[in-house]
């Protein structure tokens, strides 16, 4: 990384990820960051202003992705890490995406046991296959909770109406 | 009847057998029911029992070596909700009091749960739970409220001191430390085996309790010190115990919520959950939730039918009444 660049930190600052948030910070630092973005939703906002970086880009609660995105793209990142809450890099499409879109040159994967770092191609292969098994789990989501809702519904009728419903 | 005898009778009309729910946890057990005993022979002297779910440590050598006086029940090894169920059906007073081997009462607890159980329509009262150390952080089981959000019932529980002074109204009582009239319990079915192995039994049949118009209470006067999972931590690991919490979360939910417009939406965000898990990821995996509560999807049609027959108040009267601050 080029010294004097802007990295972005992205993270869900869930319990359990603290330690994995301030290595991703001194990695950054170490690797010449000069401004350190931090990029969160206001649940996390609490914690990522606490860890004293530059600036801090909120999306969620009302804040669209898209509009942190143009946000982050405007600071023209040189690198973006990511944390994770376990060694298996699991979960964190949405974070991946970001860094993806981003325009990061490199991308470094951070979570509690250790870091790897990313290219821009395997990071956009990460979230092809991860967007296919999200709409994957989306279908199946969907499945079982229309099964669900059809099953109880036609129970819940056959059993009459309940004295809470009349007058 | 002996001048003792009316004395006891004076102190509390009411008879309870205190329960204390068991499963290797024989060094939580030394704690705990000298604590119980002390507070039984304050209020009068009530029956304090252990009910032991299949332990395969000293408990019961301990217990009859230590505490000759304390009954124990000795169960094949069958949950929490069941043990309870079982021990409940063989208690011999009209009220029970559930506590878990980790909960260490204070002397004067159980007279303000009678005191309360008193009053008209009252199914349960719950404890005031501190953690061991007195501290009120993270103490879960303080006037218990509940709002349908993300897909489930957020259970909220209060942890303001100042909020925290006043007998009121509960959605539940937590199950490591309630009184309640058994008959009532028995009434209800006792805790749903739906939930097996462990969690949301309290809330649902605190929301049962409330769904037949009945009420549940939280009496700060009545307190305990609960030091939180600690015989869950030794018997199951973190990603098992978080997911039976969101199978249960899934049942309490297909079971329970009636309401034909909530239910929808509800289940609209259950849906969504598949997809989060890719997309943000973390504990608990709440696709295997949904599939695992699949599983049991005609138990929990029977029970949603059983609800729909004997409810007496709305989803929405229930939260709001629960959470109201008026006795």
């Amino acid at each position: 990384m080029t010294a004097g660049g802007t990295a972005l930190l992205l993270t869900f600052a869930r319990r359990g990820e603290d330690a994995a948030i301030r290595q991703a910070v001194s990695r950054l630092r170490a690797d010449g960051a000069t401004t350190v973005i931090a990029v969160g939703t206001p649940v996390s906002a609490p914690v990522l202003s606490g860890l004293g970086l530059d600036e801090l880009i909120l999306y969620g609660n009302g804040r669209r992705a898209w509009g942190a995105l143009r946000e982050m793209r405007s600071r023209r990142p040189a690198m973006a890490a990511v944390v994770y809450s376990d060694a298996g890099y699991a979960g964190h499409l949405k974070l991946e995406a970001l860094a993806l879109l981003s325009g990061a040159r490199r991308v470094q994967r951070i979570a509690p046991a250790g870091s790897s770092p990313v290219g821009r191609a395997s990071l956009a292969a990460i979230v092809l296959a991860k967007g296919l098994c999200a709409c994957g789990c989306a279908l199946a989501g969907t499945a079982i909770c229309t099964v669900a809702f059809v099953c109880l519904t036609l129970r819940q009728m056959a059993a009459g109406g309940s004295r809470a419903s009349r007058p | 009847m002996g001048a003792g005898a009316a004395a006891q009778k004076a102190i509390s009309p009411m008879k309870a057998t205190i329960i204390i729910i068991n499963h290797n946890g024989c060094d939580l057990l030394a704690r705990s029911v000298p604590a119980a005993v002390e507070a039984s022979d304050k209020a009068g002297g009530h029956p304090v029992v252990v009910a032991d779910d299949g332990s395969t440590d000293d408990s019961i050598e301990f217990l009859c070596r230590a505490f000759p006086d304390v009954k124990v029940l000795a169960l094949p090894r069958r949950g929490f909700g069941a043990t309870c169920n079982a021990s409940v059906a063989a208690a011999e007073t009209e009220i029970a009091v559930l506590l878990n081997n980790d909960v260490v009462v204070t002397p004067g607890f159980l007279e303000p749960l009678l005191a309360d159980l008193a009053k008209p329509d009252i199914f349960a009262v719950g404890c005031m739970f501190l953690n061991p150390d007195g501290s009120l952080t993270d103490a879960l089981g303080n006037r218990t409220s509940g709002v349908w959000r993300g897909g489930l019932l957020q259970i909220l529980h209060e942890t303001q001191p100042d909020r925290l002074h006043r007998t009121c109204p509960q959605l539940y009582a937590n199950g490591g430390g309630m009184a309640f009239w058994r008959d009532k319990w028995q009434a209800l079915g006792g805790f749903d085996p739906l939930y097996h192995p462990f969690y949301w039994e309290d809330v649902d049949i605190g929301y049962r309790a409330w769904g037949r118009g009945w009420r549940v209470l939280y009496e700060p006067a009545s307190v305990v010190y609960h030091d939180q999972g600690s015989t869950m931590k030794r018997v199951h690991r973190a990603p098992h115990i978080e997911l039976m919490s969101a199978k249960n979360a899934v049942l309490f939910t297909w079971k329970n919520l009636l309401d034909g417009r909530l239910f929808r939406r509800v289940l609209a965000a259950q849906a969504r959950w598949a997809a989060d898990d890719v997309l943000i990821g973390g504990l608990p995996h709440r696709t295997r939730a949904l599939w695992r509560a699949l599983r049991q999807l005609s138990q929990a049609c029977r029970a949603r039918a059983k609800e729909q027959r004997e409810r007496v108040r709305s989803d929405q009267e229930i939260l709001a009444l629960s959470s109201g601050g008026d006795l």
